[in-house]
């Protein structure tokens, strides 16, 4: 008899997810976090898209600690001196849904105290250190020398899965699947961020993401920036590689650079930098998702490489708690069967392929060589430069037709006109 | 006889991030997440090594609010048998007389004592009152600002850091020891161990379990009375340079200013 129905590590939304739905449904659940209170060991912000939430906890968008709702989505080109932007606001944003602007260290707190309010022992402060196995059956995990049991574990350890690669159960991470991401709460009163960022009411947010052309060196980053109640997170995101091929360039440097932009200093300004972390991100697409599942075990969102970014959004969260909830299903499943096999644990994929958990993955696979493209980072932002500056300026000369400006405009991008074709090509296809 | 060993412990706002509000130069306490007293830490360290050697039975309390619970869950998730939390509206507004008194009357109430472990000083009002109060209440011996303590045929000593030197001191108990900061290094909670401490869960007295007269506790049986506080504006000190050669001259002046005698 094992002590637990399931042990979940790690209790991000993936794994409070999962702990929450198994424990409602009356499994015996022990949900194992590292960092104490939960959250405190989690990058604080984001926006958390969608209503995934709702399947496991119908009534959170009234009791869970949200700070904004998004009503304007935007994405910005930023180069030296310019910054070109889409600023999308509507009202018919709010009645599709769009999500809602979060700091994790309240979400997690919250999310912890909903696992363990639905019967999950919750056990904050310990880091496990490895699946614990008999023959090829994971039978629970190991920590300190002691195995604690149970018939299925959930691994829920967020972008860098250590129990994973030590159990042996993945490969290690390589460096074109991770990027790093670093961010800043900048504190500013309500009404000022209501007013810059002209929001109808406190509770209504703004998120963009930033498309950062213009660093020095030309490194490759992306950048966002997320309004809360009474605070912005600001950050950016840039892939391990780049980092490498950029003599490991530091990322709180770049991070000065973006927050001294011309069009980005304005927005935070008079703001205190409350909060400072820096977190991994996963990049790696379709092809960084390793055997979600096996004997005993399942392995649930940044942990299975289930996050999608594509220059215009970043999400995760959705994904972490989607997955979650699959993987809690199928252990479900599995204890109605008593059987916890590989065969039997087959079903989470299925869940999954026939959510938008992996199809979006399927979908958008090789996304990262467009996010990460000199025709995103450099191609576009100077091409559109170019051609709004001779719109939109008025210098007495005589005014060209505007295929013209843009053909002028293409022509003065030291981006290879055959690269930006067949970038511009891919990026139609898979975004 | 199994050794009945008793820790005192308190929560503290984590004086990492606790914020000073610039314009009232309070102490912003909500902002910070609540942590055990660090030299309570080691004092809980201090009365584990203790059992690991001669064996114990170690009960923790603590006088607060019921977010203490996870914090002795946490202390039994290293080895404490048992923890039991005061707590009761009526002890609200408490300086450091009731404090002590009213874990003097917890700890009576818990039967058998042999020895009694306390942080040398709280980091956030520092007065370093409750443990040598709780002795007093109780009519123990103790020993203070100590490094080290162990259990040996019927003894307990302690190791005291004085100013002048080390000093180790032999008693008969029960006794109590408050613990300096960084005595020891405190172990890590296991995972077996917290799974058993929660399902142990904590118990909890309330001034009614305690049976002491309301007047006794809380802000009512408190004797300080804190009449204003001010921020201190700090002096700007004046310096004065003196060359090498000058060496004999600035001793005489502090000798003379009376900061050095010889
Ligand atoms: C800078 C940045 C910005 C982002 N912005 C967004 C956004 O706007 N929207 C969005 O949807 N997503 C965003 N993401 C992605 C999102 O944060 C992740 O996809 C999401 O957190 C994944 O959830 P998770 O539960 O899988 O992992 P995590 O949230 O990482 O949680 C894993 C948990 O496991 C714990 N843990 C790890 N190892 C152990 C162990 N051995 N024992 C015990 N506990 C362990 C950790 O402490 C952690 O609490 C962003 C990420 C970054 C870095
Ligand atoms: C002048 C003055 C006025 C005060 N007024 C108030 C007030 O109005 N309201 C208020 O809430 N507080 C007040 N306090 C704070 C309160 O008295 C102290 O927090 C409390 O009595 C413990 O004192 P300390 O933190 O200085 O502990 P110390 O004596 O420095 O702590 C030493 C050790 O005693 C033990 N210990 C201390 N407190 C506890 C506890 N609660 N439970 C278990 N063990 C403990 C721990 O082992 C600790 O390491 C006041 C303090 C002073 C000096």
């Amino acid at each position: 008899m094992s002590e637990f129905d399931v042990i979940v590590v790690g209790a991000g939304p993936a794994g409070a997810s999962a702990a929450i739905k198994l424990a409602t449904s009356g499994s015996s659940v022990l949900l194992v976090e590292r960092g104490d209170p939960p959250g405190s060991k989690n990058v604080s912000g984001g926006v958390l898209w969608g209503d995934s939430m709702g399947s496991v906890i119908p009534d959170w968008e009234k009791t869970a600690p949200m700070e904004r709702y998004v009503e304007a989505k935007g994405v910005s080109f930023l180069t030296k001196d310019s910054k070109i932007s889409i600023d999308f606001r509507s009202r018919k944003l709010q009645e599709r849904r769009s999500g809602y602007t979060v700091l994790r260290t309240k979400l997690d707190q919250w999310l912890a105290k909903k696992a363990k309010d639905s019967g999950a022992m919750v056990a904050a402060g310990i880091t496990v250190d490895k699946l614990a196995f008999k023959a090829d059956q994971v039978i629970g995990v190991e920590q300190d020398g002691d195995v604690i049991t149970s018939d299925v574990v959930i691994l829920a350890e967020g972008a860098n899965p250590r129990v994973a690669i030590n159990s042996g159960i993945r490969e290690k991470l390589v460096d074109r699947d991770v990027a790093i991401g670093v961010k800043e709460i900048i504190k500013l009163p309500e009404k000022t961020i209501t007013e810059r960022f002209n929001l109808t009411s406190p509770k209504m947010g703004f998120a963009s993401e930033y498309v950062l052309g213009f660093l020095d060196g030309g490194v490759k980053a992306g950048g966002f920036i997320y309004t809360n109640k009474e605070s912005i997170s600001l950050g950016l995101v840039i892939s391990m590689k780049e980092m490498r091929e950029n003599n490991n360039t530091r990322s709180f440097d770049l991070i000065e650079q973006f927050k001294e932009h011309p069009y980005i200093a304005p927005l935070i300004e008079g703001g205190r930098v409350d909060e400072y972390s820096a977190h991994m991100v996963q990049e790696g697409g379709i092809k960084s998702v390793p055997q979600l599942y096996g004997n005993g075990y399942m392995i649930v969102g940044d942990g299975a490489g289930f996050s999608f970014s594509n220059g215009m959004v970043l999400q995760g969260m959705n994904y972490a708690i989607a997955s979650g909830i699959a993987a809690a299903e199928s252990a479900m499943k599995a204890k109605i069967k008593s059987n916890f096999s590989k065969g039997s644990l087959s079903s989470y994929e299925e869940r999954l392929k026939s959510s938008f958990v992996l199809q979006d993955l399927m979908n958008f696979k090789g996304i990262e060589d467009v996010t990460w493209s000199d025709m995103i980072h450099r191609g576009i932002p100077n091409i559109s430069e170019e051609l709004f500056l001779s719109l939109f300026s008025e210098n007495g000369q005589p005014k060209k037709h505007l295929y013209n400006n843009l053909i002028r405009s293409i022509g003065s991008s030291e981006v290879p006109r055959k690269d930006m074709i067949i970038n511009m090509y891919r990026m139609l296809r898979r975004m | 006889m199994v050794l009945e060993i008793v820790v005192m412990i308190k929560q503290v706002p984590d004086s990492q991030e606790v914020v000073i509000d610039p314009v009232t130069f309070t102490l912003n306490r909500s902002a910070a997440r609540n942590v055990i007293n660090p030299a309570d830490e080691n004092a809980i360290e201090a009365a584990l090594r203790i059992k690991d050697k001669v064996g114990a039975h170690i009960t923790v309390i603590t006088m607060g609010p019921p977010f203490a619970e996870s914090a002795l869950i946490d202390c039994m998730s290293r080895g404490v048998d048992d923890a039991v939390l005061v707590s009761d509206r009526a002890f609200a507004g408490a300086d450091t007389y009731p404090t002590g008194l009213t874990l003097a009357a917890c700890i009576k109430k818990l039967g058998k004592y042999d020895i009694i472990f306390a942080g040398e000083e709280s980091t956030d009002s520092s007065t370093g009152h409750v443990g040598p109060g709780v002795a007093e209440f109780l009519g123990t011996d103790q020993a203070s600002y100590t490094s080290e303590s162990w259990y040996d045929n019927g003894f307990v000593y302690a190791k005291r850091e004085l100013e002048d030197g080390t000093e180790v001191v032999k008693m008969k108990p029960p006794t109590l020891i408050t613990v300096l900061t960084n005595a020891n290094d405190p172990r890590r909670a296991t995972l077996r161990m917290k799974i058993d401490a929660t399902k142990k869960g904590i118990k909890t007295m309330t001034l009614a379990d305690l049976g002491m007269p309301p007047e006794w506790v809380g802000l009512k049986g408190s004797p300080t009375v804190v009449k204003s506080m001010k921020a201190i504006d700090e002096k700007k000190r004046e310096g004065k340079k003196f060359k090498l050669e000058e060496i004999p001259k600035l001793v005489d002046e502090l000798i003379e200013k009376k900061i050095i005698s010889i």
